[in-house]
């Protein structure tokens, strides 16, 4: 039984063209769909947390190139998206909530002043 | 070196003699009129009028439909792509269930939480996108950065942010609901069009015929290289590397030399000469499978490849405390004349007061 477990787990860790073209895909989904909500989103939040779904595409984009190249490199490189992310993360909602103090609103309309005039 | 490169190509040929499991092919023979070219634009297409329906607030009509739809368009990509990967494949044909799983999950969460009218909610379904992705690492190798991105994504950064949920939210008025700008979107139709433009283009930079084949020639031909480069990187790490050849021979007393030059030469290992506690040499065949751990092995790439990089992470960190301290600062409004008195100006206004004591 563990026996077939082991050679189970051993199949499964075989990474194969299949693992990173799903891999592939799902970054570019994630990536579209980071896109998409930071577009299309009004709350300040949620469009900081659009970004770090991009953040989370390029990521694994990175580790399944690196696994093509055998190079271990491309997870060395998600180490620094996750600081980059993380700098991201605590400035920007430092500012989110300099920017709801001073409207009492999450909506990123409420600063559409700042747009240069149509 | 050229029987080498003979000798990949053999394997080339036998791996894409390979033919994909038949779990896989079943959704793509539902639109045999798409040509194959094709496939993965429409199947983008449809996916993106999937969601742009499932962003329609309000109507639980279109939304189902819409719903149907973008599941429909996710299953073609998937089908679509996996048909696409014919090399490399294990002999027994288990069908890649995992990824698809965790691609499906990973899905789910991405567009629940662009269309999600909660924020909690949207950050919730965020943590289950980082948790299906942290699946997808440990598939492609990468254990330790699969937990290290749990451990910082779902219990970090996502924390952060329901902090300032929870601190900048609105109370909901009663009999009113969710905030009218979490409902309602912003120019949908339009980002979905962007969005579906950039799934296009990036599905075809990834799975494009020419680029699927030069990722297998590659897959094959750097499995050689990326252990042989392993090897190299030990070497500059006395202990470590003593380490690793006491695990194949525990006696070892002393590495004197390295070879991994016929590393790339695929029948050979890479091989160290080693002197025992009783004063012998030994010639070590060390195997792939004897190589540090993943985590060590990151660790190892880290310090000794990127130390400029690792240096450059710490200032950037340090500049976000720094820029957070001054955001979160309590800002006071301060008129002119008290902004030239703090930076030791004269002041504008004759009043006699000592600068700043007011």
């Amino acid at each position: 039984m563990s026996n077939m477990m082991a050679q189970t787990i051993n199949t499964l860790a075989v990474t194969d063209a299949q693992t990173v073209n799903a891999a592939l895909l799902v970054s570019a989904i994630l990536f579209a769909c980071g896109l998409i909500g930071f577009l299309s989103r009004r709350n300040m939040i949620i469009m900081f947390l659009c970004t770090e779904l991009m953040f989370q595409a390029a990521a694994l984009a990175m580790i399944a190139f690196g696994n093509i190249h055998h190079d271990i490199s491309g997870q060395v490189f998600v180490i620094f998206i996750l600081t980059v992310a993380a700098a991201e993360a605590a400035l920007a909602l430092g500012l989110v909530v300099l920017l709801y103090r001073r409207r009492e609103t999450l909506d990123s309309e409420a600063w559409s002043e700042l747009r240069e005039t149509a | 070196m050229t029987e080498n490169l003979r000798d990949r190509g053999m394997d080339c040929a036998l791996y894409s003699s390979y033919s994909s499991p038949i779990a896989t092919v079943t959704l793509l023979e539902a639109a045999p009129a798409v040509s194959p070219a094709l496939a993965l634009t429409v199947a983008a297409a449809i996916s993106a009028a999937g969601l742009a329906m499932l962003m329609q607030p309000g109507r639980r009509g279109l939304r189902l439909a819409g719903t149907v739809i973008g599941l429909a368009g996710f299953a073609m990509l998937m089908v679509e792509v996996l048909k696409r990967a014919t090399a490399g494949a294990p002999e027994g044909g288990f069908p890649p269930v995992f990824p698809v799983i965790f691609g499906f999950l990973a899905m789910v969460g991405a567009v629940r939480m662009i269309t999600s009218p909660r924020p909690v909610f949207a950050a919730l379904y965020f943590i289950l996108v980082v948790i299906a992705t942290a699946g997808m690492f440990l598939l492609l190798g990468a254990e330790f950065m699969a937990f290290a991105l749990v451990i910082v994504y779902a219990g970090a950064i996502l924390i952060t942010y329901m902090f300032v949920l929870m601190l900048a939210q609105q109370s909901p008025v009663a009999g009113e609901g969710d905030a009218w700008y979490d409902r309602v979107p912003r120019e949908a139709i339009s980002a979905v069009i962007v969005g579906f433009v950039m799934l296009a283009t990036l599905g075809d930079a990834y799975f494009s015929p020419a680029a699927q084949r030069f990722r297998d020639d590659t897959s094959i031909v750097s499995a050689r290289a990326g252990e042989q480069a392993a090897w190299q990187r030990l070497e500059s790490m006395p202990k470590l590397l003593l380490e690793t050849a006491r695990k194949a021979e525990p006696k070892t007393a002393a590495v004197v030399s390295t070879n991994f030059d016929e590393l790339s030469n695929r029948s050979k290992n890479a091989t160290l000469k080693v002197t025992l506690d009783d004063g012998t040499t030994k010639d070590l065949a060390m195997d792939a499978a004897l190589l540090p751990e993943n985590s060590r092995q990151v660790g190892v790439d880290l310090v000794s490849r990127y130390p400029a990089g690792l240096e450059i992470a710490g200032v950037v960190l340090l500049m976000a405390l720094f820029g957070a301290v001054i955001l979160a600062r309590k800002q006071i409004e301060l008129g002119e004349d008290e902004r030239r008195g703090i930076a030791g100006m004269r002041r504008l206004t004759v009043d006699g007061e000592a600068g700043g004591s007011r």
